[in-house]
C-alpha cells in the first residue's frame, strides 16, 4: 500500500500529509474537551482553576475520585439511573418487539394510520409532552420517584424501536415461520421459537437505543425527582457543576466515570447502532 | 399414510380469482405432481393443503378427514420448501427433531428416528452443523429428512430443486425417486418443471390459470393431451403446432394453412368432427417430423421446405426448417448435415399426430 | 443497602402490575375476538366485565362511586360485546392482540397527554391553581386567553415570542448548515485512503458517543470566563502577541455575552460526528467506477464533487437533514444545561425551551400548554408542506 503511494510522488505524499494534519487537527478538537476533563479530575483541590494546560497536573492524584465517592451520592445516582433505565428498556423493547411483528407480517385494517401514527409521534418534541406528563405524574403521587420516571420514559423511544423492529423481521424469511407451523408451532410458537430469536441483532440494537436514550436524559429527571437521594447520575452531576463551582474537580472524576463505559459500549456496538440509525432514518 | 381430496377449490386475493373450481383426488401412496407455468396457482393449492393459505371455498380432506379450518400443525403433514427454509439458529439435528420436540415425543424416539432419517440422506456427519455451514444440495436434504422424521401422512414439495444448479437437480431427482420407492408415501410436488412431473410422478396434474387441464399418468398425458396447452407444455422441445383449416371431400379429411396441404388418414379424427372448413390445429412432437426420410408406413406425403438454422445437441439436433409460411422444428437423433438454406422435404408422423379444435384448444383427434 | 433492595422490590412490583394489566388486556381481548361466537359469550361478557371494573375502581374511588359507574360500564362493554360478535368477528384477531400492549401504552402515555395539553390550554393551571387542581380535580375555564398571552406577552421575563421565533429559525438553519458542512468536509477527507482511518473515525465521533449531559457541561466548562480553555488560549495568544490583541483577541464573557454563540458552537461539536458517519457511509457505496468514468471524461476534482458525490450523497443526505433539523429545533438539552441554571441568561433560549422554562422556571402551566399547542401546530404545518413538496420532488424523478 506504501509504495503504491510513493509511486504517484511527491504531489500525492504533500495531498496526504494534509489531510492528515486536518484530521488530526479535527480528532483533537473532538477529544481535547475529554481529556482536559481527564487531566482536571487528577488536578490537586488547591489548584483546581489553574491555566495550566498539560495533561498530567503537577501533583495528579485520585483524590477527587475517593471524594465523589465517599462524600457524594454519585455511587447511588448511579444505581437509581441504572434501575430506571433498565426497567424502561426492558419494557420498551418488550412491547415493541410484539408490535413490530404485526405490523411486519400481517395486513388489517388501521395498519398504515398505525405505522403513520408512530411516525407523526417522532414529530412531536420530547420536550413538549414533559408538561402534561409531569402533571400527570403529580397526580398520581409518583413525584420523586423510581416509578414516574419509569412511566415518563417508558414509551418514549417506543415507535423507533418498533420502526428498527419491523425493518429487521422483514428481512427474515416468511418459509421459516411456515416451516413452524407445518412443524407444529402456533403462529405465535412460530413467532416466538423462531423470529425471536433470530431477531437478536436487533433486539439488542433496540434495546441500547432504548438505554441510552433513558440513560442520558436529564430534563424529565429534572422536574420530577427533588430530592438528592433519588438523583439519576444525570441530574446528579448537573449539581456537582452547576452550584458550587469548588466541586469542578468531583464533577470532572464523575463524568469520566461515567463517560469511558457509555463510550466503550458505544464504539464497541457503533456499526450496529449507526447502521439501525440510518435505516430508521432513511425508512422514516 | 392417506389418501387427499380437492373438492370444488376456490380462492382469489382480493378480487383475483387464482383458482377457479378445481378438484383433484390423490390416492394414497401416490406421487402426484403439479406442474405448470408460474402463477398458475399449484403453489397456492398445494400451501392450501399445508394450511398455510385460506381456501375461499370448497373442501379439503386428508384420508377422508376433512382438514380445510384446521392449522398447519393438525394436518399430519410435512412440507419441504422451496428455499428449504431451514431454522438457522438450530444445528441440523435441532432441525430435523423440532416437530418431535414440538409434539413432546420421548427423547429416544427422537433419536432414533432422527439417526434413521439421518441414515436414508446419508446427513450422518452433519448432524452438529448449522444451516449456514451446509452446501444447497446439503441443505436440500436436510429439510427433506426434516420432513422424513415427522412420518406425516402426505408429503408436499413446493418447487424443492429449483434453486439447485442443473448437474445437483438431476442428483436430487434421482435421490427423491429413490426414496419414494422407500418410503412409500403419498406426495404432492409442485413444480414448473416438465421433466421433473415426467420422471418423477406416478400421476401428473398439469394446471393453467387457475384450472386444472389435465390429470393423468405421465404417458398418458405425453401421448394424449386433452388441450393445446397440455400440449403445448409437456414435452421437450415443445410440440409444433399449426393452426388451419379442415377441407372435407368425400371421403379423405386434409389440413390446410395456405402454405401446405396435408391428407389426414382415416381413423384420426372422429367422423362428426370432421367438419369442412372447421378451423383446427395441428400438432406434431418434433421427434415425429421426418426429414429426408423415404415414405413409409405411417408417414404423410412430402413437404417441402427450407433449412432456417440448426442446432447441434450432441446427442442430437434441432432443425428450424419453413415450409411456406410454416415454421416447424423436427428433431433428428443423428447428425444431419446440411448447410442452412438448403432444401429439405418433410414427413410428418401420423402415429402421433395430434388435432385441436382451434376455438376452445380441446383435443378432437381420438 | 436494605433502601436499595426496596427500591427493586418497588421496580419489581410495578413491573409485576404492568404484566397483569398485559395480561388482563390480552384476555379481554381474546374473549372478545376469539370466543364471540359461543352461545354463552353475550350473557358473561355482559355480567363479569361490568362487574370487574367496578371492582376495579373500587379501591381508587370508593365502593359507591364505583357502583354509580356500573350503568356507564354495562353501556360501553354491551357495544364492545356486539360490535366484536356482529362486526369485527374475530377478523385479524392476531395483529390486534400483538400490537395491543404498544398502542395502549401509547395512547396512555403519548396521545392522551398530548389530549390533556390541549385541554390545559384552554384553562388556567398556574402556580396558585395547582393544588386546588391536585385536590378536587376542577380548573377554572380560560377560553382562548392563554393563546392571546402566548403572542401579545413574553413567555420569560426579557424575551418574546417573536423574537424567540426568530431566534429558532436561525438557529436551527445555522446549526443544521454546519452540521452537513463540517460532516461533508470530514467525511470527504476520511474517505481517503489514508492511514490509521478507522483510528481517526472513532475519535471523531467521541462527541456523538459522549453522554450528552457530560458532554454538554464539560463544553459549558471550556467556555468559561476565567477557567476555560478558550479563554485561556485566547489570553495566552494575546499575551505572546502585542499584534494580535491590538485586533481584538483576548478573552470574552462567552456565557454571559454571547450565550447564543456559546450554544451554537457546543451544539455544532455535539452533531457534526452524527451527519460526518451518514455521509461516509453515503460515500463509501458510491462505485468507483463512476470516479473512473468522470476521469477519462477529464473531470476535476470540484466537477466530480459537483456532478457524481453530491448527487449520490443526497439519498442517505436528506433524510438525515431533516432528522437533524427536527432534532435541532426540538434541542432544550444543549441550550437548558449551558444556560438553565437559577439566574441563567435568556438570551439564546428557543421556542421549546422557552416552554421548559415557562413551565418549570416560571410554573405557568396552562399558558405553557398553549405555547407547546401553538408551536405543535407550526411544525405539522411545516411538516406538512416538506412532505408535500418532498413528495413532489419525488414524484419528479
Amino acid at each position: 500500500m506504501h509504495d503504491g503511494k510513493r509511486a504517484r510522488g511527491m504531489k500525492g505524499t504533500a495531498r496526504n500529509l494534509l489531510i492528515h494534519l486536518a484530521v488530526i487537527a479535527a480528532a483533537f478538537v473532538c477529544v481535547y474537551p475529554l481529556l482536559r476533563m481527564f487531566s482536571v479530575s487528577l488536578r490537586p483541590g488547591d489548584k483546581l482553576f489553574s491555566a495550566d494546560l498539560s495533561l498530567i497536573p503537577a501533583g495528579a492524584s485520585f483524590r477527587a475520585y475517593s471524594d465523589l465517592l465517599r462524600d457524594t451520592m454519585f455511587l447511588r445516582w448511579l444505581w437509581n439511573s441504572l434501575v430506571i433505565t433498565t426497567a424502561t428498556s426492558f419494557m420498551g423493547v418488550s412491547l415493541a418487539s410484539t408490535a413490530a411483528y404485526a405490523f411486519s407480517r400481517f395486513r388489517f385494517p388501521g395498519r398504515r394510520s398505525g405505522m403513520l401514527l408512530l411516525l407523526a409521534s417522532q414529530m412531536i418534541p420530547a420536550g413538549m409532552l414533559i408538561l402534561p406528563l409531569f402533571l400527570m405524574i403529580m397526580k398520581m403521587g409518583l413525584m420523586n420517584t423510581y416509578l414516574g420516571m419509569i412511566i415518563a420514559y417508558s414509551v418514549s423511544s417506543l415507535p423507533f424501536s418498533i420502526w428498527i423492529l419491523k425493518g429487521y423481521y422483514d428481512t427474515i424469511p416468511r418459509s421459516l415461520e411456515e416451516a413452524a407451523l407445518v412443524d407444529g408451532t402456533s403462529r405465535v410458537g412460530a413467532f416466538w421459537r423462531v423470529v425471536l430469536p433470530l431477531s437478536t441483532p436487533a433486539l439488542s440494537i433496540a434495546f441500547l437505543f432504548n438505554f441510552t436514550a433513558a440513560w442520558n436524559e436529564y430534563l424529565v429527571a429534572r422536574v420530577v425527582l427533588f430530592s438528592a437521594k433519588q438523583y439519576t447520575w444525570t441530574l446528579g452531576l448537573f449539581e456537582l457543576q452547576g452550584q458550587y463551582i469548588t466541586q469542578w474537580g468531583m464533577f470532572a472524576a464523575g463524568s469520566m466515570l461515567v463517560t469511558l463505559p457509555v463510550l466503550a459500549v458505544f464504539l464497541y456496538s457503533s456499526k450496529w447502532l449507526i447502521s439501525g440509525l440510518t435505516l430508521g432514518g432513511i425508512k422514516g | 399414510m392417506a389418501s387427499v381430496s380437492f373438492k370444488d377449490i376456490t380462492k382469489s386475493f382480493k378480487d383475483t380469482p387464482v383458482l377457479k373450481g378445481v378438484s383433484l383426488d390423490i390416492e394414497d401412496h401416490e406421487f402426484m405432481v403439479i406442474v405448470g407455468p408460474s402463477g398458475c396457482g399449484k403453489t397456492t393449492l398445494l400451501r392450501m393443503l399445508a394450511g398455510l393459505e385460506e381456501v375461499s371455498s370448497g373442501e379439503i380432506t386428508i384420508g377422508g378427514a376433512r382438514v380445510d379450518g384446521l392449522p398447519p400443525s393438525r394436518r399430519e403433514i410435512a412440507m419441504v420448501f422451496q428455499d428449504y427454509a431451514l431454522y438457522p439458529h438450530m444445528t441440523v439435528e435441532e432441525n430435523m427433531s423440532f416437530s418431535l420436540r414440538l409434539r413432546k415425543f420421548p427423547p429416544a424416539e427422537i433419536a432414533s428416528r432422527v439417526a434413521e432419517a439421518a441414515g436414508i440422506l446419508q446427513l450422518g456427519d452433519l448432524l452438529k452443523r448449522m444451516p449456514r455451514q451446509l452446501s444447497g444440495g446439503q441443505r436440500q436434504r436436510v429439510a427433506i429428512g426434516r420432513a422424513i422424521v415427522r412420518k406425516p401422512k402426505v408429503f408436499l414439495f413446493d418447487e424443492p430443486l429449483s434453486n439447485l444448479d442443473a448437474k445437483l437437480r438431476e442428483e436430487m431427482r434421482v435421490e427423491i425417486s429413490k426414496l419414494y420407492r422407500r418410503l412409500n408415501a403419498t406426495i404432492l410436488y409442485v413444480t414448473h418443471d416438465q421433466v421433473e412431473a415426467m420422471t418423477l410422478a406416478t400421476r401428473i396434474a398439469v394446471m393453467d390459470r387457475g384450472v386444472i387441464q389435465q390429470v393423468g399418468a405421465p404417458m398418458e398425458v405425453y401421448r394424449r393431451p386433452r388441450n393445446m396447452f397440455v400440449a403445448g407444455f409437456i414435452g421437450s422441445p415443445a410440440m409444433n403446432l399449426l393452426p388451419g383449416r379442415l377441407s372435407v371431400s368425400g371421403g379423405g379429411v386434409v389440413f390446410g394453412n395456405g402454405s401446405m396441404e396435408l391428407a389426414l388418414p382415416r381413423g384420426l379424427l372422429p367422423e362428426q368432427e370432421a367438419r369442412d372448413g372447421r378451423e383446427v390445429v395441428l400438432g406434431v412432437r418434433p421427434e415425429n417430423v421426418a426429414v429426408e426420410s423415404p415414405a413409409g408406413d405411417g408417414l404423410s406425403d412430402e413437404l417441402k421446405g427450407e433449412l432456417e438454422a440448426r442446432e447441434l445437441l450432441g446427442h442430437r439436433e434441432n432443425l428450424y426448417v419453413k415450409a411456406g409460411g410454416t415454421r416447424l422444428l423436427a428433431a433428428m437423433d443423428r447428425f444431419f448435415d446440411r448447410a442452412p438454406g438448403s432444401a429439405v422435404g418433410l414427413r410428418l408422423n401420423y402415429r402421433d399426430m395430434h388435432v385441436f379444435d382451434k376455438a376452445g384448444g380441446l383435443r378432437l383427434s381420438a | 443497602m436494605p433502601e436499595t433492595l426496596g427500591s427493586l422490590g418497588e421496580v419489581a412490583w410495578f413491573v409485576l402490575l404492568v404484566a397483569a394489566g398485559t395480561a388482563a388486556l390480552e384476555g379481554y381481548l381474546y374473549f372478545h375476538l376469539r370466543l364471540f361466537g359461543r352461545k354463552w359469550f353475550l350473557p358473561v361478557s355482559l355480567i363479569l366485565f361490568p362487574a370487574l371494573a367496578v371492582l376495579a375502581c373500587a379501591p381508587a374511588l370508593g365502593g359507591q362511586a364505583a357502583a354509580r359507574l356500573w350503568p356507564w360500564f354495562l353501556a360501553a362493554e354491551a357495544a364492545a360485546s356486539a360490535a366484536s360478535r356482529y362486526l369485527v368477528k374475530g377478523r385479524h384477531y392476531l395483529p390486534f392482540m400483538l400490537l395491543a400492549p404498544a398502542f395502549v401504552g401509547l395512547a396512555l402515555l403519548l396521545v392522551y397527554p398530548f389530549v390533556f395539553q390541549a385541554y390545559l390550554s384552554f384553562h388556567d393551571l398556574k402556580l396558585s391553581t395547582v393544588l386546588m387542581w391536585k385536590n378536587t380535580g376542577r380548573l377554572p375555564f380560560a377560553g382562548i386567553t392563554q393563546y392571546v398571552k402566548v403572542f401579545t406577552t413574553s413567555p420569560l421575563s426579557e424575551v418574546s415570542f417573536w423574537a424567540l421565533l426568530v431566534r429558532t429559525f436561525v438557529w436551527t438553519f445555522t446549526n443544521v448548515a454546519l452540521h452537513v458542512a463540517g460532516g461533508f468536509v470530514l467525511a470527504l477527507l476520511l474517505n481517503n485512503a489514508i492511514r490509521f482511518k478507522g483510528f481517526y473515525r472513532t475519535l471523531l465521533v467521541v462527541p456523538w458517543a459522549m453522554p450528552q449531559v457530560v458532554a454538554v457541561l464539560a463544553m459549558r466548562g471550556e467556555f468559561h470566563s476565567q477557567h476555560g480553555f478558550i479563554n485561556i488560549l485566547l489570553s495566552r495568544l494575546a499575551d505572546a502577541s502585542p499584534l494580535l490583541e491590538r485586533l481584538g483577541v483576548g478573552p470574552v464573557q462567552w456565557l454571559t455575552d454571547h450565550p447564543l454563540l456559546t450554544c451554537t458552537l457546543i451544539n455544532v461539536w455535539l452533531g457534526i460526528p452524527f451527519m460526518m458517519v451518514v455521509i461516509l457511509g453515503g460515500l463509501q457505496s458510491i462505485s468507483s467506477s463512476y470516479y473512473d468514468a468522470a476521469e477519462i471524461d477529464g473531470a476535476s476534482y470540484l466537477q466530480k464533487l459537483r456532478y457524481i458525490t453530491i448527487p449520490l450523497v443526497k439519498p442517505v443526505l436528506m433524510p438525515a437533514v431533516t432528522l437533524g433539523t427536527v432534532w435541532t429545533f426540538n434541542n432544550i438539552n444543549v441550550i437548558y444545561l449551558v444556560t438553565g441554571q437559577s439566574g441563567g441568561t435568556e438570551q439564546a433560549d428557543i421556542l421549546v425551551s422557552a416552554i421548559y422554562k415557562a413551565a418549570f422556571t416560571y410554573n405557568r402551566y396552562s399558558y405553557a400548554a398553549a405555547f407547546a399547542m401553538v408551536v405543535f401546530a407550526m411544525l405539522f404545518a411545516i411538516s406538512a408542506f416538506y412532505l408535500r413538496v418532498f413528495d413532489a420532488a419525488k414524484d419528479e424523478r
